[in-house]
């Protein structure tokens, strides 16, 4: 456990189809889905009052959110619809602490806050088996066509939708020490952490074919910004911690992508505790500055041996592989030995990166883009197909199908040559109980036990209809959590 | 929840190759699951990312 970013979570957007069907409303159909979930949950009360999306952490407010030209046409039309924005959204709160809930039109599904890097990815996973559940049910309605799911970030066609990895970090730091030391690490943890897509969707260059490290990588368009529909940055600068103001801030990073393994969502979240612990404790000096890393991160997603030569300030060039290397040799020497979570960690992320430089065939068992490299190159070679033959890009998408029946690597999975991380028993544990050791054990146990007496519902408070509010703000340590539970158990017995 | 599984997995593993220790030696990546998941793959329509349209999301 780390005590320097005590918080993690992940945020993550589904594609969602009506397979089988023409002119199908994709608003209805997450809608629907979400309100199909039958797991104990508060419905309908998020506290939309408690959030404060529009602070920048440079210092300023914005008026508004930017959204391209289709998006905003879509938005037109959506206010025509018969039902408001906030049922449109169709909130819920689990009894696990997580949030599950209609992003426009995207089921998403945020992790409760976890302490640790195992946890959460149980967690990750925990979400894509409800929203799976709640496919199937869907799928039982006398409806023609079927609901399929995927996991993934974008329909290659230009439209994206995210996976957010969130840390909470001290706001002792200025918010330009952070940027400075974590960018190059940020552009280069694709090597790993990138989903694997075929083909580009960069606008102005049509050039590229084949398989790419990440499928978010073509969306990256600043370094700074607000904005996470349009200009999406590698470092976003939305300031809404979710806890105290004066000591924290949210890193809220949105240029990753949905991992299918999770054994590399653990490691493109535990490598990027590791580095953002080095920085809050003063133990990394200013690594190699790139000019120019939002084309850099384009260029590296497109390069499969992390060799690709990367310009620096100082007019010398660096690999994205070297980039990695001199992060892991910082955090090896001053990490190694603390916990066993860390430990394994930084192990793994020495051998990815050693495997990566000498024998990447063996990645194939747990870096997405990887196994897709693989299975998809035996099938090249079995059909006698191209990688342009838009059959690849059709295996890309049914890799993300999180259906065990029709997904690639949910049948992988079921083979067992895939590197596994948690029994069905610990992540359908994670369905159920929410961290034992987090704030969220209040709120899942607030949503399992308070049954018609919350009025509204948020990461940073419970308000209850005789007006009573747990204020979460501050419940940040296992030792928090501690204190909290004492002073309300009288009030609360069910705490 | 304590989730440690992944460390008690990992102490079953072969041993990992130590980072200061990557000389060479012969990958071992037979994978005869592989064979399996090709007709799973001939089954998906190709046609499918053609048809499969989004609108933005964050």
């Amino acid at each position: 456990m780390s005590a320097t970013i005590p918080l993690l979570g992940i945020e993550t957007e589904y594609g969602i189809i009506r397979d089988e069907v023409d002119n199908y409303d994709v608003v209805e159909e997450s809608m629907r889905l979400v309100r199909r979930c039958e797991m104990k949950s508060e419905f309908g009360n998020w506290a939309y009052s408690r959030e404060r999306s529009h602070q920048d952490m440079r210092g300023f407010n914005v008026r508004s959110l930017a959204q391209d030209e289709e998006e905003d046409a879509f938005c037109v039309e959506d206010r025509k619809r018969p039902y408001s924005y906030w049922e449109m959204k169709s909130d819920r709160v689990l009894e696990n602490g997580a949030r599950f809930y209609n992003d426009h039109t995207h089921p998403e599904y945020s992790t409760p806050e976890c302490s640790s890097v195992f946890q959460l990815v149980a967690h990750d996973l925990a979400g894509e088996r409800i929203v799976f559940e709640c496919a199937r049910l869907r799928n039982q309605d006398d409806e023609p066509g079927r609901v399929c799911i995927f996991k993934n970030n974008t329909d290659y066609i230009g439209h994206s939708y995210g996976t957010h990895d969130n840390y909470l970090i001290s706001r002792r730091l200025p918010f330009e020490n952070w940027v400075e030391r974590l960018v190059p690490f940020l552009v280069t943890r694709q090597l790993y952490a990138g989903a694997g897509k075929v083909g580009s969707e960069l606008r102005n260059d049509h050039s590229f074919s084949g398989l790419q490290l990440a499928q978010r990588s073509d969306f990256i368009e600043t370094v700074l910004s607000i904005e996470t529909m349009t200009q999406r940055p590698i470092i976003n600068t939305r300031d809404e911690p979710h806890a105290t103001q004066d000591k924290y801030r949210r890193l809220h990073l949105i240029l990753g992508d949905a991992n299918m393994s999770p054994y590399a969502t653990a490691l493109k979240v535990g490598t990027t505790r590791l580095i953002l612990t080095l920085i809050g404790e003063d133990k990394l000096k200013l690594p190699v500055t790139l000019e120019n890393p939002v084309e850099d991160i384009k260029a590296i997603s497109h390069d499969l041996t992390g060799t690709i030569a990367l310009k620096r300030t100082n007019g010398k060039t660096i690999t994205s592989l070297e980039i990695q290397e001199f992060y892991l040799e910082i955090a090896d020497k001053n990490l190694s030995g603390q916990c066993k979570e860390s430990d394994w960690i930084i192990r793994e992320w020495a051998r990815t990166l050693d495997e990566l430089k000498h024998y990447p065939e063996k990645l194939a068992d747990r870096i997405d883009w990887a196994i897709k490299k693989d299975i998809f190159t035996r099938f090249i070679e079995s059909e006698g197909v191209s990688w342009d033959d838009p059959w690849i890009k059709s295996l890309d998408l049914e890799y993300h199908n999180i259906d065990p029946e029709r997904g690639l690597y949910r049948g992988l999975e079921q083979t067992g040559d895939l590197y596994s991380m948690f029994s069905k028993d610990e992540v359908q544990q994670a369905i159920k109980q929410p961290p034992e050791d987090t704030r969220a054990l209040v709120r899942g146990l607030a949503v399992k036990h308070g049954t018609n007496k919350i009025k509204n519902i948020h990461w940073t408070g419970i308000e209850f209809t005789d007006g009573a509010f747990i204020d979460l703000s501050q419940t940040i340590t296992s030792a928090d959590l501690e204190h909290l539970i004492n002073s309300k158990k009288e009030q609360y017995p069910w705490l | 929840m304590a989730m440690n599984d992944p460390l008690r997995r990992e102490e079953k593993k072969d041993p990992t190759p130590n980072k200061k220790d990557t000389g060479p030696s012969s990958p071992s990546v037979e994978r005869p699951g592989r064979d399996d998941i090709l007709k799973r793959m001939k089954r998906v329509d190709p046609k499918q990312s053609e048809n499969y349209k989004q609108r933005t999301g964050q």
